[in-house]
């Protein structure tokens, strides 16, 4: 019995080791591809050309400009090598570009690490729609990329060779991460435009020209602020400022500076916010759609301009009033440009649909000129926390200093 | 004590019958025969060409002629001289009768046994007791008077610390077992001998607490011993292989240590220890995976750095199994793992390398595992000189010269750095060597390999038995009480209980609610 164990087990070790040596001899290890053979791409461009073509451009990642460590081109530093470049190919669709464009890389090409996607101008009036699905079936792009539109051509932000980051496909990202503007990825692009407002807004970016003194390619891209998609074709853009707006109703501000002017006095007051929270409530009254949007934030002061002692409650209580204000103003101004374009890339078609689902649906089809009629009633409760330890605004003569 | 092991030591030695000795004319089970020269020709010819055999012939009182059968080397000399010729070499008048007696109760030696076998002789002789026969008596005496050299105490080289007792075992069985005696000095600490090996005869003996061990443990081990029928034994390790569960597996399925300390909290916990002459490793049996990465120290520290720095160990175990596997891995398979900034300069590190990250790998372990043999095998003075080499080829050189890319090197580093982070060598060999095949799946498989070669070890160690006791206890079976002293150290108060599997028979080993606690009360008074 105990001899019979034994074999058995001694069998099995063996049959395991077995496996293990003749597994590197098999040639499969089909989808094996060492890190050297493959070309990275960083970002990627997707632009319309004539003939109802498209021209696809890749930002691909070149390993040698690192590895000697260093040898990376600085901010006039004359000489660096670039770390990426960029090749492009026209198709009559991506995949199709693509495959021609294997032929001119020696490596394969990668899509894991792209976390950038850019489309030209031209192609995203005329539609996304059949690109995007490109992107999404692919197994390789990641659903966490983010997703732009460029304004004009979209090939010369990957071209640009930013002196800060390495690549600028890093820069829009950092950028995107810093929640100044619209923040979007593939995933949430396919939500917006398959949900229940058809709508969507992706970043709009341009490339900042060079300083003085700096190369050509040096620019920077950078965004500028939102275009507006209705279905899958943009029609329009809003300005950053209004696209500062948009993220307070859409729920995302995080990182925003007001600057309010309190009534009746000189200079301005900054304030960073500590927390805000966006409430959406849809309402339904005589058949009238209406928008309720609460607000509830917090700011500390950053700046203080006038002579105003934020410490004391009366003025402190001026301030929030402006505060609240100025808040109020933001939004509703976004709001009402929103509107304009007549694109509901707030997603209140999503909201109002959770609520009245058979009102809803039954003016689905022509949702967008309900958008365009609802009235928005905004409700901001507004403080001012964390006047800071400076009482008093600094720089500023004891008697000059408003006293109550 | 010395006289309560070889008490126990002749006892099981009669069950050993199978041992076949094939000296020429008398067999061993004979007796000693009436006749004192033909006892003395017996033993002369069983001792043919031992020249380090002395026969020292005299006349007792003057009168009787008698034989001391000693070794060299082995007895003490001064002792001879002075408590066993000099007394009986006086020349009296009256020699004492009757003379047997006289020598048991008079002579100034502590331990004096009568041997009435030829076996019985060549034990007492071998073992460096002086035999004394004299004629008209049938019998021989044993005299206790064995001493040879031996290492004194020191420090385990092997299982260092900083915390705890600097003591480590020796090669001298009974110095072993009077350092176990010392810390456990119940009687209840009971220790069975036996002697195995043809020719080496080499004494083992299990100590076990009574009381606290299974019974059927001991029964099984001291059944296990004496199946190992071999010429010699000269280390436990050669025990430890003639008695394990699973002889083919990678996992050590029996613990060895030098240290009193950790025998004695193995003892403690009703364990049993093999200790075995000749070498400062005794064997602990039965173990769990997890007593093979726990430290002496673990329980020397306070609570906290023990739990933290078993995390620790935790985590590097599964490093130095796993990290050049994960590296290989994503290198080959999964390049949208990582984050695109730690890809870039992985890819940018491995342009110029002209081979797969599998073969690099492999390259750069077992360099490392040559390095690492060396670096023991060679004297200490060249030592230094292994490390420099290694030290500048496979960290420096080979890196520029553009054959292995740095961050392998640095993998190589961290995993043989987390190898060395097992408290007993032992555990961290099975980690060493099940490294390689793993990392041959993840080449070729990617983490779907890594995976399929965990599952398989956890499978194999789910199987395992010491002893009759699960390798993973306390976890599979799961005990969720014991975890205790796994997933963390709990503080001495708090560990009242015993592991289930080895102390069943007695389940508290202290007072329970013994926390510190303020004193309460004292407003009272």
């Amino acid at each position: 019995m105990e001899k019979v164990k034994r074999r058995h087990f001694r069998k099995s070790v063996l049959l395991f080791l077995g496996i293990c040596g003749t597994i590197p001899l098999v040639s499969g290890c089909w989808d094996r591809v060492e890190i050297n053979d493959l070309a990275i791409v960083t970002a990627a461009a997707i632009e319309k050309k004539e003939d109802n073509q498209i021209e696809l451009s890749i930002q691909v990642f070149i390993p040698k400009s690192l590895s000697s460590g260093g040898g990376q081109g600085g901010p006039g530093g004359g000489g660096g090598v670039p770390t990426t470049l960029v090749r492009s190919e026209k198709g009559s669709n991506i995949s199709d570009a693509l495959s021609k464009l294997q032929s001119k890389i020696p490596r394969k090409i990668f899509w894991g690490q792209c976390k950038v996607f850019v489309f030209g101008e031209k192609v995203a009036k005329e539609g996304i729609k059949e690109h995007l699905d490109f992107l999404l079936r692919h197994p390789q792009p990641r659903e966490r990329a983010y997703v732009y539109v460029s304004k004009g051509k979209a090939k010369p932000i990957l071209e640009s060779l930013p002196p800060l980051e390495t690549y600028s496909g890093e820069v829009m990202r950092e950028l995107t991460d810093l929640h100044i503007g619209m923040r979007v990825t593939l995933q949430n692009l396919d939500e917006m435009l398959t949900g229940k407002s058809h709508a969507a807004a992706l970043p709009l970016i341009d490339i900042l020209p060079p300083g003085k003194g700096e190369k050509k390619l040096q620019g920077i891209p950078y965004i500028v602020g939102a275009a507006v998609l209705n279905k899958d074709k943009m029609t329009g853009t809003m300005t950053e400022k209004e696209t500062r707006g948009i993220l307070w109703l859409r729920d995302e501000i995080e990182s925003y500076t007001v600057t309010l002017k309190p009534k009746g006095e000189k200079g301005e007051i900054s304030l960073n916010p500590v927390s805000a929270q966006v409430k959406l409530v849809p309402q339904i009254q005589n058949k009238k759609w209406k928008l309720l949007v609460k607000v509830n934030t917090e700011g500390s002061v950053i700046q203080n301009g006038t002579n105003m002692i934020l410490s004391s409650p009366k003025a402190l209580k001026d301030a929030e009033r402006s505060y609240q204000k100025e808040i109020e103003k933001r939004i509703e101004m976004a709001f009402l440009r929103t509107q304009n374009k007549k694109a509901d890339i707030i997603g209140l078609g999503r909201d109002f649909y959770r609520k009245y689902p058979k009102q809803f649906n039954k003016i689905e089809n022509h949702w967008n000129e309900i958008f365009e009629e609802i009235e928005v009633e905004i409700d901001v409760v507004a403080h001012i926390r964390r006047q800071g330890y400076i009482d008093k605004p600094a720089g500023l003569p004891e008697k000059e200093v408003k006293d109550k | 004590m010395i006289r309560n092991v070889s008490k126990l030591l002749r006892k099981t030695k009669e069950k050993k019958p199978h041992i076949q000795n094939n000296y020429q004319d008398s067999k061993p089970e004979d007796p000693l025969n009436g006749e004192f020269s033909q006892n003395v020709e017996t033993l002369r010819l069983i001792y043919d060409n031992c020249s380090d055999v002395m026969f020292r012939s005299f006349l007792l009182f003057g009168k009787t002629r008698a034989m001391l059968i000693y070794i060299e080397g082995l007895s003490d000399i001064e002792g001879i001289e002075e408590y066993v010729l000099s007394p009986l070499m006086q020349e009296s008048a009256n020699v004492p009768q009757p003379l047997n007696d006289f020598l048991v109760l008079k002579m100034p030696v502590s331990k004096v046994k009568r041997v009435k076998m030829i076996a019985d002789c060549i034990e007492s002789i071998s073992i460096g007791n002086p035999l004394l026969l004299y004629e008209g008596e049938s019998d021989g005496f044993s005299l206790g008077l064995s001493k040879w050299e031996k290492r004194a105490i020191e420090e385990p080289v092997a299982e260092g610390g900083i915390r705890g007792s600097r003591e480590g075992f020796n090669e001298s069985l009974e110095v072993n077992t009077s350092q176990l005696r010392r810390i456990i000095k119940s009687p209840a600490l009971k220790m069975q001998s036996m002697k195995i090996g043809k020719y080496t005869q080499t004494t083992v003996a299990i100590a076990y607490i009574d009381g606290l061990v299974d019974k059927t443990l001991i029964e099984e081990i001291t059944i296990r011993l004496e199946r190992i029928e071999m010429d010699g034994i000269l280390e436990s390790g050669y025990i430890e292989e003639m008695i394990e569960d699973n002889p083919y597996s990678p996992f050590p399925q029996i613990l060895s240590t030098e240290r009193p300390d950790v025998a004695s909290s193995c003892l403690l916990e009703g364990r049993a220890v093999i200790l075995v002459e000749g070498t400062p490793f005794t064997l602990i049996a039965p173990v769990s995976f997890f007593s093979l990465i726990q430290s002496q120290e673990d329980y020397y520290q306070r609570f906290m750095i023990g739990t933290l720095i078993r995390w620790l160990r935790y985590i590097f175990m599964v490093l130095s199994l796993l990290l050049p596997s994960f590296y290989i891995a994503i290198l080959t398979f999964h390049h949208e793992a990582v984050p695109t900034a730690l890809l870039l300069s992985m890819a940018a590190s491995r342009e110029a390398v002209p081979f797969p990250a599998i073969i690099e790998a492999l390259i750069m372990e077992i360099t490392f595992e040559a390095l690492r043999e060396a670096g023991v095998r060679l004297p200490k003075q060249i030592g230094s000189a292994v490390s420099i080499v290694g030290a500048l080829v496979i960290g420096q050189a080979s890196v520029q010269a553009g054959l292995v890319s740095a961050p392998m090197v640095i993998v190589v580093a961290i995993t043989g750095i987390s190898s060395f982070m097992m408290p007993r060598y032992i555990a961290g060999i099975a980690i060493r060597m099940l490294r390689f095949p793993i990392m041959l799946l993840a080449g070729t498989l990617g983490l779907l390999g890594i995976i399929m070669g965990v599952i398989a070890i956890v499978i194999h160690l789910c199987n395992l038995r010491s002893f009759g006791v699960p390798y993973l206890a306390p976890l599979a079976p799961l005990k969720g009480k014991e975890l205790k002293d796994v997933l963390w150290r709990s503080p001495m108060w708090m560990m009242d209980t015993r592991p289930s599997f080895t102390g069943k028979s007695n389940v508290y080993r202290q007072s329970p609610e013994q926390g510190p606690k303020p004193k309460r009360g004292s407003e009272t008074e």
